[in-house]
């Protein structure tokens, strides 16, 4: 048995170029690397955080942002606990596609998984194209947690990792306080609420 | 203590005090004086052998200053000799390089003359050889050497050499061109041999690869021209002929590549293979594109495509034309041969190249450097691209392709004589199977991670959620299932109950076997990945074994289905079952006379009957339920039987016999139920054994004999006031008796 007590899987999305990658490894390796080429498929990095003395162990899943891998990282929607959706706040290209991408979460995740705005770049001060308050509303209008980021500076990444972290365990904590005993008969009879929560747990 | 305190006492008690502290501190005094004194003769014994050894240590004193003295005369003279070394050594090194020089002179001379009869000999080896001579010399160091003044002689052939040195390019450039042109493969091969000695690496490498690069394209051109007109459907091979073609092109570069390698390595040094590499893979490049093309074009690719992600985004509109699933399937198999054979293609050419970095650079650094440069260029070569281009589409097909055949199986489910389970499970768990296996073959980590997270959505999700909602309508009460089952199988005609129970109980079957499926499936494929995938990078290890896990995982799914269903029995055909064979329990008296007890074991009243009805209810299903189902299913009865019987046990009451008659019942029946289950049951009955044990005392204390210290092997499983009150049960014992004891 491995030593940790929640093992969650994140899922980062978005357009080509936005700093998806960066952003995986300055949080997972503490650095930003120079000329970094664009994904091919998808990566995938382990990390693991301790959250209110629980070990916490992150599967993080860096999809590629070209369409041509669409139909590969869609395929990751569906078992992700936490969603980052990431567009570049220097890029109004980017924000404008968030849409589209909000209808690819709809159609392949599941309905409870957290996600998250993140607006990267920010340290790119002159060439911002989005203010901070329109990505801010935008994720409100969706029911999202907004964070801005900068992979180059470091700023927020640990944060926006951290928080999903606690909040997935704080949730994970709460479904396991109103269902003690994994082998219970009862089982609601909604299916979808099932689905979506015994994936995420594992001792 | 000070003497001025001391004077200053008044109090006597105080001075008596202070006078008992001076005599302790006397004694002390004393004590160490002595002590002083014993040491006294064992130093004056060590003084005198001091004085002895004095006169030895002026000695030494004078012999280590002559030592000294001696050491710093032989170390000036050794510095002495060693300079001279040295000078001398640098002398050797002038004479060395002075040798060096004038031979290097003389070689010029000799270049000089020799370059230019080579040149009039057409010896263009010769020549070559000559410049590639003069090439190596340092003509700056040369010409500082002599009085190199304009016209000298040293002059006059470094001007003769440049000469013939710019001459022999030009030859060698036109010769090359010129056999290129007549196709002279000796030739072309003889010229190409002299670029590096001319310093021509790049050039002699990019010539020579555009010669090579031609060739391959005329090939290529005729081989897709045959295989465009020969798709004959009736040849086994004419559904996967643009694999069998792109395997064709690439065996044709990787024979290239295996046959020059070692020519350029010897003539152009290591390290430098990937220049022409680079050329050969431009003229890749461009007939995978072409071919890619002509494949879309004549297996309707796009057409295909664009059907599939219409059903995809209208799939409840019947009106969509639906792409034919046979032509999917034939289709999907020659895309994963067409990546497969490329997959190796540029694994080849990888290995290619880096073997040959690593005989050119000995640095770690540098290696590393140049392998992730090597990885670049072959992930970013428009033939990775192309491919990465058809696995998405691969991927989306395969999918819509995957589900649409498990729905077409849950569709036609039906059920067989003789098998509980009904044909969906194994048509779609072999579906999902070859589906998964499929995207295996491919050799695309990516590829067979998005198909297995798809066949996890598809099982978990839409296989599942038919079998769930099957459950959830529900076990019909009032049931004879035997005839049920039968008659749908025999007649395909019965009520609608009969065939609701029939369906209830093979969906039970189905999900039971899934969670199994589900396991082996993920051995399986684990299995042929460790076969097919034994080269890959550690992190499409840790993306397969995830995606892998998630498979396995898939089971606990399944699991609550089948607990979920078992919960619709239990409420339907168990309890209602059970309950009135409790009740006649309950009505049966077990308060009884002699006379009873040994009537009773003649005509029982209530067990046998009890065990030939409980035969009854587990007969009709033992035959439809699966092994694993079935115990369950006995599990459950038990359970059932147990908690029903505890309760109906303390609203009886019993004298001595009816105890015993009690015992006997239970023992009766546990014996049943051992014999029909391999699961164990007497645990089940632990707490009704103990029961039955305390009804059965002759007095009250004689419980004490199994109690506490005396209970011995026995773990009793129930509490201190549930023994009262089933020994409260007994008519026959005395409140205050129960009451007395310690428990
Ligand atoms: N100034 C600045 N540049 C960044 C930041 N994050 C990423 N970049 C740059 O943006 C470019 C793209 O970054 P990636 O991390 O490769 O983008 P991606 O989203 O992973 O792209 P795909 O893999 O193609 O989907 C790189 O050149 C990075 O150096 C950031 O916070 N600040
Ligand atoms: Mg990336």
């Amino acid at each position: 048995m491995e030593d940790y007590k929640y093992l969650f899987k994140i899922v980062l999305i978005g357009e080509a170029g936005v700093g998806k990658t960066c952003l995986v490894r300055r949080f997972t390796q503490g650095l930003f690397p120079p000329g970094q080429a664009a994904t091919i498929g998808v990566d995938f990095m382990i990390k693991t955080v301790e959250i209110e003395g629980d070990k916490v162990k992150l599967q993080i899943w860096d999809t590629a942002g070209q369409e041509k891998f669409r139909s590969i990282t869609q395929s990751y929607y569906r078992a992700a606990h936490g969603l980052i959706l990431v567009y570049d706040v220097c890029s109004q290209r980017t924000f404008d596609a968030l849409p589209q991408w909000l209808t690819d979460i709809d159609s392949f995740a599941n309905e409870k998984v957290l996600s998250y705005l993140v607006g990267n770049k920010i340290d790119r001060g002159d060439a911002r194209e989005i203010p901070t308050h329109v990505g801010e509303q935008f994720a409100e209008r969706y029911e999202m947690k907004y964070i801005e980021t900068s992979a180059k500076e470091a700023d927020n990444v640990d944060k926006l990792f951290l928080d999903i972290a606690s909040r997935l365990t704080e949730d994970a904590r709460e479904r396991n306080r109103l269902i003690p005993g994994e082998d219970s008969m009862n089982i609601s009879s909604n299916t979808k609420s099932i689905s979506s929560c015994s994936r995420c747990f594992k001792f | 203590m000070d003497l001025e305190r001391v004077q200053n006492l008044t109090d006597v008690s105080e001075m008596q005090k202070a006078l008992e502290k001076l005599n302790a501190e006397e004694i002390d005094v004393d004590c160490e004086l002595n002590t002083l004194l014993e040491t006294q003769a064992s130093l004056e014994d060590k003084m005198i052998t001091l004085h002895r050894t004095l006169p030895n240590l002026q000695m030494l004193h004078t012999d280590s200053k002559q030592l000294s003295s001696m050491v710093s005369f032989t170390s000036t003279l050794a510095e002495n000799v060693s300079s001279k070394v040295r000078q001398l050594d640098l002398a050797k090194n002038r004479v060395t390089s002075c040798i060096q020089r004038v031979e290097d002179i003389l070689d010029l001379k000799y270049c000089t003359d020799g370059v230019q009869q080579a040149l009039q000999n057409e010896d263009y080896e010769k020549a070559a050889g000559h410049v590639h001579r003069f090439r190596s010399l340092d003509e700056n160091v040369l010409r500082m050497s002599e009085i190199a003044s304009e016209g000298s002689s040293l002059d006059t052939s470094f001007r003769l050499l440049h000469e013939s040195e710019d001459k022999l390019r030009v030859i060698v450039n036109t010769k090359f061109d010129a056999s290129v042109h007549s196709r002279d493969v000796a030739s072309i091969e003889r010229f190409f041999k002299i670029f590096p000695m001319l310093g021509l690496y790049e050039e002699g490498l990019t010539k020579f690869g555009k010669y090579l690069a031609a060739k391959l394209s005329e090939d290529a051109d005729r081989n897709l021209k045959l295989a465009l007109h020969g798709i004959d459907p009736e040849d086994g091979r004419s559904s996967v002929i643009f694999a069998d073609t792109i395997t064709k092109l690439f065996e044709d570069i990787a024979k290239i590549v295996e046959i020059h390698q070692p020519l350029v390595e010897t003539y152009y040094g290591a390290g430098r293979l990937v220049i022409l590499v680079k050329i050969l893979q431009k003229e890749c490049d461009r007939q995978t594109r072409k071919l890619v093309e002509e494949f879309r074009n004549k297996r309707d690719f796009d057409l295909r495509v664009q059907q599939v992600q219409q059903s995809l985004m209208f799939h409840k509109q019947p009106a969509i034309e639906k792409p034919d699933s046979k032509d999917l399937d034939v289709l999907l198999s020659e895309i994963v041969l067409l990546n497969t054979r490329t997959e190796l293609y540029l694994r080849f050419l990888k290995r290619r190249i880096t073997g040959d970095f690593e005989l050119a650079y000995q640095d770690e650094e540098k290696r590393n450097e140049k392998s992730s440069e090597v990885d670049k260029f072959i992930q970013s070569c428009d033939t990775s691209r192309l491919m990465q281009e058809l696995i998405g589409n691969y991927i989306m097909m395969e999918e819509y392709f995957m589900r649409e055949m498990v729905l077409k199986a849950v569709a036609m489910d039906s059920l067989d004589t003789g098998s509980p389970t009904s044909s969906m499970v194994d048509d779609s768990f072999y579906i999902v199977k070859k589906c998964v296996r499929r995207a295996m073959s491919s050799s695309s980590v990516d590829g067979v991670c998005a198909m297995l997270n798809h066949a996890c959505t598809i099982l978990e999700q839409d296989f599942r959620e038919v079998l769930y909602t099957r459950v959830r309508a529900g076990f019909p009460s009032g049931f004879d299932l035997t005839q049920a089952y039968n008659m749908v199988i025999q007649q395909g005609k019965s009520s609608d109950t009969e065939k609701a129970k029939a369906q209830f109980i093979s969906t039970l079957n189905n999900a039971e076997v899934s969670c199994d499926y589900c396991k082996q499936l993920k051995t399986n494929l684990e299995d042929e990945v460790s076969k097919l995938y034994t080269q890959c990078s550690d992190q499409s290890n840790a993306k397969l074994e995830s995606c892998l896990s998630d498979i396995g995982a898939c089971a606990t799914r399944f699991k609550d289905v089948v607990e979920f269903g078992f919960s619709q029995m239990t409420q339907s055909v168990i309890k209602p079952r059970i309950k009135p064979q409790i009740d006649i329990f309950l009505s049966t008296s077990h308060n009884i006379s002699e006379d009873d007890y040994t009537n009773f074991e003649a005509n029982d009243p209530w067990v046998q009957n009890f065990i030939v009805s409980l035969d009854n209810m587990l007969g009709s299903f033992k035959d439809s339920l699966t092994n694993n189902n079935y115990e369950m299913f006995v599990s459950l009865v038990t359970a059932e039987i147990t908690t029903q019987l505890e309760k109906s046990v303390q609203k009886s009451a019993f004298n001595r016999l009816g105890g015993l008659q009690f015992d006997k019942e239970l023992r009766v029946l546990v014996g049943y139920l051992t014999s029909v289950t391999t699961w164990t049951i007497r645990d089940k009955f632990a707490r009704l054994t103990q029961m039955a044990t305390i009804l059965n005392l002759e007095k009250v204390d004689e419980l004490l004999d199994y109690w506490g210290p005396n209970s011995g092997p026995l773990t009793w499983r129930l509490t201190p006031s549930e023994v009262r009150q089933i020994l409260g049960l007994r008519i026959d014992f005395r409140t205050e008796e129960i009451k007395r004891l310690k428990l």
